[in-house]
């Protein structure tokens, strides 16, 4: 699977594929290792951390690779999981192995997460252990597999802080799980069983008490890892929320598509479909798997319960609806699927042969709905995937110079000659990911910044600005708005040397 | 008897088979296996005349009682006194109507035998004090014969003082050349050791966590046990001054599935417990223990009892617990099976520990907390990663021939069952964890607290000294990863609490007023590690704590972990008192009282055989 998932990068970033967020990370490796200052600040408040820590471990190949080569491992990682858990399956291998191998390899959601270098892979295998560990709770009532869930709700948390609000959707099977400790009638509806539990002085309390013991356990650690992480951005950054709010440490500020922005490029079509309710069902209908995992399924009430609340979190998500939802919380249904199919499936009394036919169409028609929601997707940088994939012949060609990689051959070249290049990273990170060496570069973590930001003239000699047209204008402080002001203030004299459709390097010439 | 109604012939024939087993004097089987209570047997003798005389304060012939072996005078409770004026032996006995003992006495005197009733509990008062010495020096010094490396008669070697005393000097040394750098530094190093400890606790939390996914005995294979097959089984029960639970202490004995006739229970009283002993005498019921006693000699510890005790053990396995203690009733059963199925190189099993007072008040849910993790996850987890297991106090289980062949107790090491844990693994043996609970007493006050605390901690510091006087032997003993277990998990304890206040302090201080010096001590990354130390450890504490009595199902106590960091500031006060009283009184015992709690077990017990 790993040589696979390289091929498919090899041939995706021939065409001049990078994600934004790869490149991110790829920059505050750079920064973290050659630049001498402030390496605290990016070590300790760059976010989501998992993706990042795990980002470090792949640096001798080379800072753009690593996020890539990371997501990588762990995709292969996850899939290596996957499979390990036949065990546990009653489904036969001639139909497991298929059936993942075949997602994993053809699904370009799961080939995407693989090869973007994003947070996807570490979201997947998160959200993967979290539910595993659920159900092998449920089957074991033991403690072990209640805290591995809180351990890896914390990681999945520390890899996309949108699934803190699974804190809210597993609300409900909590309450129902509970009962299981509890000494009332199984024989009986779950209801039943709470009416007995609530009127008994004694069931009541243990119930109330059990209740609160589970919510604890689970919900402590990633609470308690997510105030240690607030704080130490308040000793470091000043700001607690320096993670989540700033640019500098948080792809996910510059990088998610704001919807306002979507409709105005009116690109895709998946976007109108981000409500309430019909998202859901959307959803439902491009994971297929995931009904036919739910028709196979047999289990209590509280179990199904728990394979449902990823439906409250998509319409926790989607109440302040600012972003699109991109492709993780497509995903994130089919390692449900998996999971159901592992656990459950074998206990139903369907038969083998009908069971084969049903997940082979699952997966097939899963696999259409993976290139379906690409070619309607409204992020950008998916659209682009997905034509580089599409376009897989064309690694016979030369390999295609991205926009970002262009301008940091030029800058380069300055830096290299002697000239002083101011460069703000919040922006263009992907820029600086590029560049071979930061010797004469002035970016916004040096103290110097603040001073020469006000007055070009004395320390640099270029400037790398973000044009209008940039999605990114307004993240930066070297964007077109603020040249024009500083035409304005001092005088500042410019020619342009470099130009690409979102950036322009100036040369001042005062 | 028969005829006086006291027994059935059933019983007369069960109490002989034991009898005959122990090659005990028939009145010995039937006053300690819960036949005959003394009252009864006190009236039966004077009954056939034989009033019971004050043996203690007749005058005795020491030259008579040095022919008399003392493991003969203990099982046939007898003890020769003086000669009468016409050379007639009088001999006081517990049954002055045995007639096998009095022709076994006539011919190892070779003169008329007369006898006299007395107790048998003063009887065996008696010949101990007068015949035990061999032993109990045997008790108190024989590990330090046999095996000095092992002892803790010596706290600190010549080499260790000469390392803590070097490294104090390096230290101040240091500090005058560079007093903000070596501050950070030592900062630093004492943030490290306390978070990688913590960490440390949590993977093996986790590790033990695994243990529940399947029981090491299960119910269906209890219930698969032949009775007849089992072995001799001595429960070692040693007692100061705990006279109000003997009542209690039979009550638990009797509910043990174990056949009685197999069960060789040894109350261990020492020499100036009379109040001990005469709770024994006053009992209006059958006791099921046999009442050694412990000849007085310095030190007066609880090891020096079980080592005085293993001299007359019968069993083939052999367990200690304490007074108040409230074993599973199938803990016994369990161990034998589980012992049956682990190779023979595991030759102790300890099982885990909780309070049956658990809600009595603040300091017992602390201490329920703590007990929870430390036994269900702590031991579980250190067995899984194959390094050294401190035992616990009691509920530990042994093969006899291999206690005494390890020397047993080290009757000057204040955790004795801690360093004996270590010992094991240190001869390359193995210490198993059995899926059986004993219900203890929880310490509810909390001066007692501190004190059995500081004894435990004091304990840790005495075993890890004795261990670490050659750190390259030990290695090669016990390898690398026994190495660093014993290190962090015996000696990281100590240290760790040792620390807590002051890193505490210095913290506060910080954050609170932003002092200078302070300030100078924590430049930007001591500070990141030590605001994650500070946080990371206590939460992971806390949750460590949660998750093992999630386990126990004692959901009540949950919120208590958040209490978590002032128990911690406890068990620092009790630390530093332990490594004063190491310096000062290396081996004096912290006695802790029990029996002061106002709970009943009953209920508790009740649950808990609801839950296991």
């Amino acid at each position: 699977m790993v040589l696979y998932y390289v091929c498919i990068t090899w041939i995706v970033h021939r065409s001049g594929y990078e994600h934004t967020e790869s490149l991110f990370y790829a920059e505050k490796l750079k920064l973290l290792f050659e630049a001498k200052q402030n390496q605290l600040v990016i070590l300790g408040t760059t976010f989501p951390s998992m993706v990042f820590l795990s980002n470090l471990i792949f640096i001798p190949l080379g800072y753009l690779f690593a996020p890539v080569a990371a997501s990588i491992l762990v995709m292969s990682i996850l899939y290596y999981f996957i499979l390990r858990n036949h065990l546990s399956t009653k489904l036969p291998m001639n139909i497991y192995v298929p059936m993942v191998t075949a997602l994993f390899m053809f699904h370009p959601g799961m080939v995407f997460a693989a090869v973007s270098g994003r947070s996807i892979a570490m979201v997947l295998l998160f959200f993967y252990l979290v539910y595993r560990s659920f159900f092998n709770y449920y089957r074991s009532q033991t403690t072990f597999y209640l805290s591995l869930s809180s351990i890896y709700l914390a990681c999945l948390i520390f890899s996309n802080y949108n699934f803190i609000w699974l804190l809210i959707a597993f609300f409900p099977f909590i309450v129902l799980v509970s009962l299981e400790g509890i000494k009332v009638s199984k024989d009986q509806p779950p209801v039943l069983q709470y009416h007995e539990a609530l009127n008994n002085r004694s069931l009541r309390r243990k119930l109330a008490n059990r209740t609160a013991a589970i919510y604890i356990i689970i919900f402590l650690l990633p609470l308690g890892a997510i105030y240690l992480f607030r704080t130490l951005n308040q000793a470091h950054a000043g700001n607690p929320e320096y993670f989540l709010s700033s640019q500098y440490s948080n792809w996910a500020i510059t990088g998610l598509k704001a919807i306002d922005n979507l409709l105005v490029d009116a690109k895709g079509t998946i976007l109108t479909k981000q409500t309430q309710i019909v998202y859901h069902f959307f959803i439902l209908l491009l994971t297929p798997l995931f009904i036919v995992a739910l028709v196979l399924y047999k289990g209590k009430i509280y179990e199904l319960m728990t394979i449902l609340s990823p439906f409250i979190l998509l319409s926790v998500l989607l109440i302040a609806n600012r972003f699109y939802l991109s492709v993780e919380y497509l995903l994130i249904f089919l390692m449900l699927a998996m999971l159901i199919l592992i656990y459950y499936a074998g206990k139903t009394d369907h038969s083998v042969r009908r069971m084969r036919v049903m997940i082979f169409i699952g997966i097939i028609l899963s696999n259409i709905g993976g290139f379906y929601y690409f070619s309607k997707t409204n992020d950008v940088e998916e659209k682009d995937f997905y034509e580089a994939l599409l376009k897989g012949g064309a690694f016979k060609e030369d390999r295609a110079l991205s926009e970002q990689k262009q301008i940091a051959q030029f800058i380069q070249d300055v830096t290299d000659g002697g000239g002083k290049v101011m460069i703000d990273d919040a922006a263009a990170y992907g820029i600086v990911a590029h560049l071979e060496s930061l010797n004469n570069i002035l970016l916004p973590f040096q103290p110097s910044f603040v001073t020469v930001v006000e007055n070009p003239t004395l320390s640099v000699n270029y400037m790398c600005i973000a044009k209008r047209e940039n999605r990114l204008h307004n993240f930066t402080v070297l964007n077109a708005y603020n040249i024009e002001q500083m035409r304005r203030r001092i005088g500042l004299n410019l020619l342009v040397m470099f130009e690409t459709p979102n950036w322009v390097l100036y040369k001042i010439s005062n | 008897m028969v005829s006086a109604g006291m027994f059935s012939e059933e019983k007369l024939r069960d109490i002989a088979s034991i009898a005959d087993e122990y090659n005990y004097a028939f009145i010995k089987a039937a006053l300690n296996f819960g036949f005959l209570t003394r009252k009864e047997y006190v009236a039966f003798l004077e009954k056939e005349n034989y009033p019971l005389i004050d043996v203690r304060n007749e005058e005795i012939d020491e030259y008579l009682l040095e022919q008399c072996d003392l493991h003969h005078m203990n099982s046939f409770l007898y003890i020769p006194l003086r000669r009468d004026g016409s050379g007639t032996l009088l001999v006081a006995a517990a049954d002055p109507l045995d007639e096998k003992l009095i022709a076994g006495l006539t011919v190892k005197f070779n003169c008329r035998i007369r006898m006299l009733g007395a107790s048998d509990l003063d009887i065996t008062w008696l010949a101990h004090t007068k015949r035990g010495i061999f032993f109990v020096k045997e008790a108190v010094f024989s590990l330090m014969r046999r095996d000095p490396e092992s002892s803790g008669i010596i706290t600190f070697t010549d080499g260790q003082l000469a390392v803590i005393f070097g490294l104090t000097i390096l230290f101040f040394v240091a500090l005058g050349f560079s007093f903000i750098n070596t501050s950070v530094v030592t900062n630093l190093f004492l943030s490290l050791t306390f978070l990688f400890a913590i960490l440390f606790k949590l993977y093996l939390a986790l590790k033990g966590s695994m243990s529940e996914l399947h029981d090491s005995v299960t119910k269906d294979e209890i219930r698969a046990v032949d009775d007849s097959t089992l072995p001799v089984y001595t429960i070692l029960l040693p007692v100061y001054k705990e006279d109000k639970l003997i009542r209690k202490l039979i009550w638990n004995l009797r509910s043990l599935d174990y056949p009685r006739g197999k069960l060789d229970v040894k109350l261990l009283i020492e020499e100036d417990d009379d109040k001990t002993l005469n709770a024994v005498r006053a009992l209006d019921f059958p006791a099921n223990f046999e009442v050694i006693v412990v000849p007085y000699h310095m030190p007066k510890t609880k090891p020096k009892a079980c080592n005085y005790g293993i001299y007359f053990c019968r069993g083939k396995y052999l367990t200690i617990y304490d007074a108040e203690d409230i074993p599973d009733s199938d803990q016994l059963k369990k161990v034998v099976v589980l012992f049956r199925k682990l190779p023979d190189e595991f030759i102790v099993l300890q099982g885990a520990l909780n309070y049956f007072n658990k809600n009595e008040n603040l300091l017992t849910r602390m201490f329920t907390l703590e007990y929870s993790y430390w036994f269900d996850y702590m031991l579980t987890g250190l067995q899984s990663l194959d390094v050294p297991i401190p035992l616990g106090g009691t509920s530990n289980h042994f093969k006899l021939d291999k206690l005494v062949e390890l020397g047993a107790w080290d009757p000057f090491n204040v955790t004795e069952d801690a360093d004996l844990g270590v010992r094991v693994f240190e001869k390359l043996y193995k210490v198993g964890v059995v899926n059986s609970t004993t219900l203890e007493e929880a310490n509810n006050e909390p001066f007692n607290w501190i004190r059995q605390r500081s004894r435990w901690i004091k304990g840790y510091m005495q075993t890890f000294l004795v261990h670490m006087r050659n750190p390259r032997k030990l290695i090669r003993r016990i390898g690398w990863r026994g190495f660093f277990g014993f290190n962090f998990f015996i000696g990281g304890t100590a240290v760790t609490f040792l620390l807590y206040p002051v890193l505490l302090l210095f913290f506060i201080v910080f954050i609170i007023f932003d002092i200078k010096a302070v300030r100078a001590l924590f430049p930007d990354w001591v500070l990141y590690i030590s605001i994650f130390n500070f946080i990371a450890g206590n939460v992971l504490m806390v949750y460590i704590n949660m998750l093992a009595v999630f386990k126990r199902r004692y959901y009540e106590l949950i919120l208590f972990a958040a209490v978590n960091p002032v128990y911690w500031l406890m068990h620092s006060i009790a630390a530093y008192k332990g490594l004063w009283q190491l310096i000062y009184k290396p081996f004096y015992w912290e006695k802790t009282n029990h029996g002061l709690t106002k709970v009943s077990h009953s209920s508790t017990a009740a649950t808990v055989a609801g839950n296991t």
